[in-house]
């Protein structure tokens, strides 16, 4: 802690101005500096100590103390990506760990910011029973346990609940053909999926091109509003100026993707093309999207409450409609209110992603879990798994963070 | 959305004044659901599909729900693999928390009662009809819970228990002030006899007693005035002594319990996020104060505790406290497997709690420190008796909430295996004659077990929470 400071040399008026002088090791500056020696060298110590120990134990149990099982064959199959091979190293395990992690992250958060907008607009809603289902839904989930919501939506909506329960694969044939578009199973639900055909390379170069493009049509059109005055309608115009040359490239290119329909394997229990996902990773994004629009929402509704009265009050003097008050002035000043706890909740959700091992989905968690009990070894493994969530987490609050920088208004 | 400016808030309770005259039924209806044609169709809409919602949700509660699997092993959820031939503990236990929670909460009624006499305001106390409303949840659980019994004997306890905790508020109530303060005390014991009932009295549990008598001696002498020089070393040797009484006391009782390790079901839920929650606390406090420290050395690795701990989720922790923990000791994994998930909790809460705490130093005013530092207060009592009680004052309705979100997060426990509420009801399901039955149901037992406890509390901290603000305007 700070110290007082004695050695103040200013001598207060009416005082004789003799300086006064405290002897150097009464000083602020070198307590502080004895002060942070002492901590530093004991949690150097402390460090050392624990380390020591831990080495020494792993030694005793003969578990190696390196990275090295990084390089170690995996040695079982993952169930959510069939197409990865178990002699295939630890590492690359991990990042196909990374990558569904991050699959439900995204999915989860955009599902959750969705229905917590709709659900925190909701609450505030002039119509009472809009505002109590509002409220009934957020108190609902923000008070249960995330767990228990993953678990009911995994084993009471989906495996043994009234949602699919099929005992026999199903198979929706296309009307007229013999593929499926649609295949649920115990597990597994397959849908369509794209499949890349020929010049996929180039059309995606042209693709970029056209998001440039669109992005020259939007300034256009701004400039052009500026200087006119004329409606700019710039969304409107950017996308048409892309989808237009996504789809002549498509078409002159002959066709670069096409629709890989689900089917299943002989035996019937793998799809072998399509989009496969599992109950696990329904079961998790669903839940945990609703947990967190939870508490989205209420973040929501509190920047809404933030934003002045008057400023809904002018837009409607203004003649605005209730729906371009909050598009045009309440909802663009709310959110930016809402953007650093928002921020959080995001953060909060890919964290729960982890929670995905108690049913089963092949998250980064569950997979060096399972690597850990084939033996290798927990310290080194669990000190990976941190470290992926520590970068999750840091580089979702910078992006965050910038964002919010970008979006905050600028006092004059 | 047809929603336009916000309307009032409709659920709180404290924050309304006096009611205009209630509208009738047929101007609210055509007020808040018919007002426009969009909200006259969403109204019928929405009431027609709660009306099906209901009949589902009804039939489902009472006709076609399969509660057996609850019903069955309601002991087992509740209590786990906790020894049955030690049951007596827990009900004595309970008996003792009621009697002390009764105690401060008649405290808190008559303090607030005497000092809105001596401010002139009329004090009502709170009514029945206000406390259903606002613990209602709760008394729907208990409900559930003797409606699942097959005995009597659990409902006599229950009401047995609450008689108890009224009681004791009663009484307190009654008493004056003067005694007041030998009642907090007679509160603490009965909390602290509550916890050694069930764990013992063996080991370091005197520690608790100590701290006890310790806060009871500092207070009684605070009002001790004299300008001797050895009054604080009269005070030191009396607490000293006190200690000592209370060592001695603790030695002569051989009163061996039912340590952590053995408790399971909900109860463990309870006790690992309540004890992690008070365990926690010391730490966050610790790291707060040092992330706002002016020493680089000490501001560095606050920050790296808590941004570490708050960058990973809490199941990587409760890994590496089940798999490695006890590696970093040198002895051969002394800890079982309840403390060192209560370790983990710890250390994890400790980091939440310390961004919560800097929020509360971060509202201090510049002014009160530097007031105090211009009085004369060295930096530690600056502190102590000036920035944190403001500060932790602040944060109250904050600590509820990481405490609510601990509790939610005990659930977790299940994934290292420890019996806590949730693996007690996978393993109901490994029962042969439950092997696919009420799989849903015990679910939403489970949850509204947790639902009920949070809500109610979530609902008690925005409460303190309004009432604090308006003490402080």
């Amino acid at each position: 802690m700070s110290l007082s400071s004695r050695n103040a040399a200013s001598p207060v008026a009416g005082e004789p101005s003799v300086p006064i002088v405290s002897s150097w090791w009464r000083r602020t500056g070198f307590l502080s500096a004895i002060w942070q020696a002492a901590l530093v060298a004991g949690v150097c110590l402390a460090g050392w100590w624990l380390y020591g120990n831990l080495v020494e134990n792993l030694t005793r149990t003969r578990i190696p103390t390196d990275f090295d099982f990084l390089t170690q064959p995996t040695g079982f199959a993952i169930p959510e990506n069939f197409g990865f091979d178990p002699s295939l190293p630890i590492w690359r395990m991990v990042l196909i760990g990374v990558q569904n992690t991050f699959l439900a992250g995204l999915v989860g958060v955009l599902l959750a910011s969705i229905v917590g907008l709709i659900v925190g607009v909701a609450r505030l809603s002039s119509n009472w029973l809009v505002a109590r289902m509002a409220q009934v839904f957020v108190e609902g989930f923000r008070n249960t346990p995330p767990l228990v919501v993953i678990v009911f939506f995994s084993f009471a909506v989906f495996s043994f609940g009234p949602l699919p329960v099929f005992p026999e694969a199903l198979d929706l044939k296309l009307p007229g053909s013999d593929s499926n578009w649609l295949v649920l199973s115990k597990s597994r639900i397959g849908i369509p999926s794209l499949s890349a055909e020929r010049h996929t390379g180039l059309f995606w170069i042209i693709v970029v091109c056209g998001v440039v493009a669109a992005a020259g049509v939007w300034i256009w059109r701004s400039r052009r509003h500026v200087r006119t005055g004329e409606p700019h309608h710039r969304v409107l115009w950017a996308l048409g100026t892309l989808v237009l040359v996504v789809i002549v490239a498509f078409v002159t290119l002959g066709g670069p993707y096409d629709w890989a329909l689900p089917a299943r394997s002989e035996n019937g229990r793998r799809l072998i093309s399509g989009f496969g996902t599992s109950a696990a990773y329904l079961s998790l994004t669903l839940a945990l999207a609703l947990y967190t629009a939870s508490h989205i929402a209420e973040v929501v509704r509190a920047s809404i409450l933030a934003v002045p009265k008057g400023q809904s009050e002018a837009a409607g003097a203004l003649a605005l409609s209730p729906f371009q008050r909050y598009r045009h002035v309440v909802l663009p000043q709310g959110l930016r209110i809402a953007v650093p706890p928002t921020i959080n909740q995001y953060l909060n959700l890919v964290k729960n992603t982890s929670l995905g091992t108690v049913v089963g989905y092949a998250d980064v968690t569950n997979l060096t879990r399972t690597s850990i009990g084939n033996a290798n070894p927990a310290p080194q493994s669990i000190a990976v798994l941190m470290g992926v969530y520590l970068v999750f987490s840091l580089v979702i609050s910078l992006l965050l963070n910038i964002y919010n920088r970008s979006v905050q208004i600028r006092e004059r | 959305m047809t929603a336009t400016v916000p309307p009032t808030e409709n659920h709180d309770g404290g924050a309304r004044r006096e009611a205009p005259a209630r509208p009738t039924a047929r101007a609210w209806a055509r007020e808040n659901l018919f007002n426009n044609r969009h909200n006259s169709v969403l109204s019928v809409v929405i009431a027609a599909g709660l009306v099906v919602l209901t009949i589902y949700g009804a039939r489902f509660l009472f006709v076609t729900g399969q509660w057996e699997p609850v019903r069955t092993n309601l002991t087992l959820l509740m209590m786990g693999t906790f020894p049955r031939a030690e049951q007596w503990r827990v009900v004595v236990q309970v008996y003792l928390l009621c009697a002390a929670v009764g105690l401060v909460w008649g405290g808190l009624t008559s303090s607030s009662r005497d000092r809105a006499r001596d401010a002139g305001i009329p004090f009502s106390r709170a009514r029945l009809r206000d406390g259903i409303r606002r613990w209602w949840p709760v008394f729907v659980l208990l409900l559930a819970l003797l409606g699942m019994t097959r005995t009597w004997l659990p409902l006599g306890f229950v009401a047995s228990a609450l008689t108890v905790g009224v009681v004791a508020r009663r009484a307190m109530e009654a008493l004056g002030a003067v005694w007041r303060g030998p009642a907090w005390f007679f509160a603490g014991i009965c909390a602290l006899a509550g916890w050694q009932v069930v764990s013992g009295t063996g080991g370091i549990a005197w520690w608790w007693g100590s701290a006890l008598v310790a806060a009871a001696v500092l207070r009684t002498t605070r009002n001790v005035r004299t300008d001797a020089r050895w009054q604080p070393l009269a005070r030191f040797a009396l607490i000293a002594g006190a200690i000592a009484v209370v060592w001695a006391v603790y030695a002569q009782f051989d009163f061996s319990g039912v340590g952590w390790d053995d408790w399971s079901g909900f109860q463990l839920n309870l006790v690992a996020a309540a004890a992690s929650i008070v365990l926690a606390f010391p730490v966050g406090l610790a790291a707060a104060v040092g992330r706002r420290s002016k020493l680089p050395a000490v501001r560095f690795l606050s920050v790296g505790y808590i941004e570490l701990i708050r960058g990973v989720p809490l199941i990587t922790l409760l890994f590496m406290g089940d798999l490695f923990l006890g590696f970093f000791l040198p002895t051969e994994d002394p800890l079982s497997k309840v403390t060192r998930a209560i370790a983990v909790m710890t250390l994890f809460t400790g980091a939440y709690l310390a961004e919560i705490v800097r929020g509360g130093l971060q509202a201090v005013p510049r002014g009160q420190v530097e007031a105090a530092q211009a009085i004369g207060l060295s930096a530690p009592r600056v502190l102590g008796m000036i920035v944190l009680p403001q500060a932790l004052r602040a944060v109250i309705p904050a600590l509820v909430g990481q405490f609510i979100n601990l509790f939610k997060d005990s659930t977790l426990l299940s994934i290292i295996a420890l019996t806590e509420i949730l693996r007690i009801r996978e393993s109901i399901h490994g029962q042969r004659e439950f092997l696919i039955v009420g799989i849903a149901e015990t679910l939403v037992f489970v949850a509204f077990a947790f639902w009920a406890l949070a809500f109610t509390m979530s609902r008690e901290s925005q409460r303190l929470e309004r009432r604090l603000g308006v003490g402080e305007r």
